[in-house]
């Protein structure tokens, strides 16, 4: 038995994401010695992460211009086959939650999407958000493969050590090993890339990021969120995807799985539930506080700080109070 | 296999954004007062139907849900949104349907009658993000997911899928192909008093599931654990902005 990781792909090159990947694996192993296989599923991308170039890694020869969910899902079905993983994982991004649940077809198994948490003791559990984040959901499954995909940001990145011989030592004979897989020519479609060019780097560089979700209620509410921003140097106001799906907001400024992800100093959500797809974009904020009126809201399950208040009660206190100083 | 397409869209029947969740024992429950809607995904796909049919391009959407009774409230909305017939694959009262079992009665019952099957890139209850993808393997059609866009040329159909807040993909699906729609900039709309009135005296059709799937899991439900411990701010609401504010002041940004 062995694990299967597919890289993820971003920007053309490996999503160095991928590297979390590797500590998941790592959780799922525990004490048993266990192969870990690297997927890179085409061929043409960067590989200009450290990604452990010392396991086995078998590419997908499928240009990504020629991207093709359906093909690769059958491949990677095959191959997991053929080396007989028990364990099949990806992170969960929009590339690659594409096609890793077709791949469960070709076993009558099943997918877990969107794990936050292994658990290994006795049993080995996967523990992902569900009920908008408001209940966590374990599930335990006997088949196998088990085919997983994993929230950006919940594993810390692999980094090798050389006191860890739980994976290295096994698969010193294989290393660099490259496998290519190719995949028939009526199965490949023409994809062209559009790259929104996106000159705004404000969330890159702001030492505070005000987050606002679908309770600012409109655009024009937005100016309180605003006000609140001046109040720091080097702020600046993010939404949830809702926020902008409704233009309240440019999609620049969008933070999640979907958008960006953030590393501020202070990220202070306001009215923000904090469902898993927009947790996954904040994780690498220093200090996260929550605004909320409702205390049940998941986004204080991962703040370090919680204020139970109405936006619109609290926010303007707030600048009345900085006002006077 | 042309137009007009023939078209299904998934929908899914979820609690809405306030509702209040207990834990029954292992197992999530909703209070009698939830207010139920359509999740917010299936309201973009079934939009990116009904925009196709202002455009002349089908005359025959069909929606469809799996679920106890009260998910008919979801179709009949459906209906009035502009779709023109809805089904009903009756299962249990169970919120934590598994996505396979799912995606096999909905292929059971579409079969190859569909030219396009819309389904919302997740649920915003479950959030699994996979049915679209299982129905299209199922049936061993074309799909695209995370799409944010649908053009059309004839018989050519091009679906712009989101890859990140920058970086989108473009490529032609052949038909008969599965879509599932990314939330986007476009407003789903609502009913008209037309539609209304029509979708009151419509019938919705009644589906029986196929047998329980053969893919099983176990599975129970709890209260998240922290993360991080959360230090709630106390006392009244002048003392919290205080607290704030010296909070920020030692993390240095004000």
């Amino acid at each position: 038995m062995c694990i299967l990781i597919i890289a993820d792909i971003k920007n053309n090159q490996i999503n160095p994401a991928t590297a979390e990947l590797f500590t998941a694996a790592n959780t799922i192993a525990k004490d048993i010695i266990t192969p870990v296989y690297l997927l890179i599923p085409c061929n043409d991308v960067k590989i200009t992460s450290n990604y452990r170039p010392d396991v086995k890694t078998i590419v997908i020869g499928m240009s990504i211009y020629n991207y093709n969910a359906q093909g690769l899902s059958k491949a990677i079905a095959s191959i997991a086959h053929d080396i007989d993983a028990h364990y099949i994982i990806g992170l969960h991004t929009p590339f690659t939650i594409d096609f890793l649940p077709s791949i469960s077809i070709e076993y009558n198994a099943h997918c877990i999407t969107q794990v936050h948490t292994i658990q290994h003791d006795e049993h080995l559990t996967f523990v992902r958000g569900s009920c908008s984040g408001k209940l966590d959901q374990y599930i335990d499954i006997d088949n196998k493969p088990v085919i997983a995909s994993i929230a950006p940001g919940s594993f810390d990145e692999y980094i090798a050590d050389d006191t860890d011989n739980s994976i290295n030592d096994t698969i010193n004979d294989t290393i660099n090993e490259v496998t290519q897989i190719t995949i028939a020519a009526a199965e490949k479609q023409l994809c062209t890339f559009i790259t929104k060019e996106n000159k705004d780097s404000s969330l890159d560089e702001a030492d505070i990021i005000i987050g606002v979700g679908k309770g600012i209620g409109s655009k024009d509410n937005l100016t309180l969120i605003y006000n609140f921003a001046k109040i720091f140097p080097h702020s600046a106001v993010a939404g949830s995807r809702i926020v902008c799906d409704y233009g309240w907001l440019p999609y620049s400024k969008q933070v999640g799985i979907t958008g960006k992800s953030i590393a501020p100093r202070v990220y202070i959500a306001c009215a923000i539930s904090g469902s898993s797809q927009h947790i996954a974009g904040i994780k690498g904020a220093k200090t996260i506080i929550a605004i909320n009126k409702d205390n049940d809201a998941p986004i204080f399950n991962i703040s370090h700080y919680g204020v139970v208040e109405d936006i619109f009660t609290f926010i303007p206190q707030f600048l009345e109070y900085v006002k006077r100083l | 296999m042309s137009i007009p397409y023939k078209i299904l869209v998934c929908i899914k029947q979820v609690p809405d954004a306030n509702a209040k969740i207990y834990l029954e024992k292992t197992k999530p429950h909703y209070d009698e007062k939830t207010v139920y809607v359509i999740n917010r995904y299936d309201e973009y796909a079934l939009e990116e139907a009904l925009q196709l049919k202002d455009k002349g391009l089908t005359h025959y959407i069909h929606t469809i849900s799996a679920g106890p009774d009260r998910i008919q409230k979801a179709l009949r909305r459906s209906l009035e949104m502009g779709a023109d017939e809805a089904y009903h694959i009756v299962t249990g009262d169970d919120d934590c349907a598994i996505p396979y079992y799912v995606a096999q009665c909905i292929t059971d019952f579409a079969k190859n009658e569909y030219d396009i099957i819309l389904t919302g890139v997740m649920s915003q209850d479950a959030m699994n993000q996979q049915t679209g993808q299982l129905i299209a393997s199922m049936l061993g059609y074309n799909y695209a997911t995370g799409v944010t866009g649908i053009q059309t040329n004839n018989d050519v159909i091009t679906v712009t899928r989101e890859l990140d807040a920058q970086t989108s993909m473009q490529y032609a699906l052949k038909i008969p192909c599965v879509i599932a729609v990314q939330s986007s900039s476009i407003i789903p709309r609502y009913p008209s008093l037309s539609n209304v009135l029509r979708a009151k005296k419509q019938h919705i059709g009644m589906i029986k599931p196929i047998m329980s799937s053969q893919v099983q899991y176990h599975s129970f439900y709890t209260i998240p654990q922290k993360t991080t411990e959360c230090e709630f701010i106390q006392g009244r609401t002048d003392q919290k902005v205080v607290e704030l504010y010296k909070i920020l002041h030692r993390n240095a940004v004000v």
